[in-house]
């Protein structure tokens, strides 16, 4: 049986395709639309640096735009506690100036997302929004399939909880 | 998991801004900058080859080397023969020796191949002969022949030794001292007592010492004949002394020595010298091994870092996995 080779589209293409992806997945790991736009440009400015390292035999281009989405997202949050306890220090409690994407999402839906972790959020972004197999998923997380079909869901299993108390409320 | 929160999660997506989307037009349809052209990888699958190759290419250019120099049992290698009978004392060698003999030589001239004492000259004259011989009964034969040869060429037995330590199999070694004069007869006699397996000839020349010593013993008799008393008699005695050291090498230049071994094991056959090729084969692989070996030792050296880089490494990834998960938990 001849093995087909999967083909290497070019960068603007990937672009193209898969922006939204890249922009959902940051929004629900960030729940800022501002730096999950500035998130999404500056991955595909680190894409632009590394495509040539890029191996469609290894994964397809969304799980290889999404692993570097997450890595600038993991050092934003990074960033964003290192100055949220800088202002906790100094007593100067300001409120997160950023805002849930309020045109895109149910209030409650947005309410119920927001009590959850980033990490529940993340998986339900990968699995749900974006719609990976739980091998690609799970290779966006560092983490076996197994384990991540577990984590979407007890993710899920909590969404529910928040967005039943939600209703109820 | 509900399939109605599933369709509304899904349903919900959002979209990105068409500003971010002109944003990342802009940078994903610029010019990528070039790759560096000298990672880590790509040295690393360069040389790893490289230094395979130059290491076969030395193992194969040191087994080419010394294939075509000559070995110590190769091809080229030197076959002394003795030669046949000649007169050494001509040749005022102070010591002449003549290694084991050579195999493929025919049996007559094995027979004579024991050069003969220089004739007119002192000389100590040794030889060792190594017979083989059918069973221990011709073993036993063989020796009381050897003695009384010995004898009937007016020479004496100085030692024997005779031993069979299992049926069938023994030596005997004979230490026989002949006549100077009868001693190429002697060993022509020998020769054809068994199969040579081989012969060694020794000759030093005495007559030089023997010489001095006569010179000395003149020298101190002409000065004894002018003195008197005491000195006289000291110098008669030292006189003495040298005539009796001198008598001693005469006795000495007087009968050779033989050393006649005989055995019942059949020599095994030594191992055909390599060709070329094979030379050149086993070098090459002996430097690949010793190459191994040397890339073995630094491993083993070097694999209680390696083992601590690597955990380190590991360790380091599973921490920093960690801690994004905790991060993830807390965001």
């Amino acid at each position: 049986m001849r093995c087909m080779r999967p083909v290497r589209h070019s960068l603007a293409d990937a672009a193209e395709r898969h922006l939204d992806d890249v922009y959902r997945y940051v929004l629900y790991l960030t729940r800022d639309p501002q730096a999950a736009e500035d998130l999404t440009a500056e991955t595909f400015e680190r894409a632009v640096r590394l495509w040539h390292r890029f191996d469609p035999a290894r994964g397809s281009e969304r799980t290889w735009l999404c692993q570097i989405a997450r890595t600038a997202a993991l050092d934003h949050l990074r960033a964003e506690e290192r100055r949220r306890r800088r202002e906790e220090r100094y007593a100067s409690l300001a409120e997160r100036a950023s805002e849930p994407d309020a045109e895109s999402l149910s209030p409650w839906l947005r309410q119920a997302l927001a009590s959850l972790s980033a990490a529940d959020r993340e998986v339900i972004a990968l699995r749900i929004i974006l719609d990976l197999d739980p091998a690609d998923a799970g290779r966006v997380l560092g983490i076996s399939p197994s384990a991540c079909t577990t984590r979407l869901s007890r993710a899920l299993q909590r969404l529910e909880e928040k967005v039943g108390s939600q209703r109820v409320a | 998991m509900s399939p109605e929160l599933v369709a509304v999660l899904r349903s919900e997506t959002p979209a990105a801004p068409d500003a971010l989307r002109e944003r990342v037009a802009a940078v994903t349809t610029a010019t990528p900058p070039a790759p560096r052209r000298f990672t880590a990888r790509r040295v690393l699958a360069f040389a790893a080859p490289v230094v395979a190759a130059l290491s076969l290419a030395a193992a194969v250019a040191v087994g080419l080397n010394t294939a075509v120099s000559p070995g110590p049992g190769g091809e080229s290698a030197a076959k002394v023969a003795p030669p046949a009978a000649q007169d050494v004392g001509a040749r005022e060698a102070p010591g002449l020796t003549f290694g084991p003999i050579d195999e493929a030589a025919p049996e007559s001239s094995r027979r004579s191949a024991a050069p003969a004492p220089g004739a007119g000259r002192a000389q100590d004259y040794r030889a060792t002969l190594t017979l083989l011989v059918d069973g221990t009964g011709e073993l036993s034969t063989t020796t009381q022949k050897a003695l009384r040869t010995a004898r009937r060429l007016g020479g004496y037995v100085v030692a024997v030794s005779y031993s069979s330590p299992e049926p069938g199999e023994g030596t005997a070694a004979v230490r026989l001292r002949i006549p100077v004069s009868r001693v190429q007869a002697a060993i022509v006699e020998f020769s054809g007592l068994g199969r040579i397996l081989a012969q060694d000839t020794r000759i030093s020349d005495l007559q030089q010492g023997l010489d001095e010593l006569t010179r000395e013993i003149r020298r101190l008799e002409r000065r004894a004949a002018t003195l008197k008393g005491e000195e006289r008699a000291r110098l008669l005695a030292q006189i003495a002394r040298l005539r009796s050291q001198r008598a001693q090498v005469n006795r000495q230049a007087a009968f050779a020595t033989v050393n006649l071994d005989l055995t019942t094991h059949e020599p095994k056959e030594p191992a055909a010298a390599p060709g070329r090729l094979e030379r050149a084969l086993d070098d090459a692989v002996g430097i690949l091994l010793a190459e191994l070996a040397i890339a073995a030792y630094a491993l083993i050296v070097a694999s209680p870092l390696l083992i601590l880089l690597a955990a380190g490494l590991l360790g380091n990834r599973a921490y920093r996995r960690h801690a994004d998960q905790r991060l993830l938990e807390r965001a």
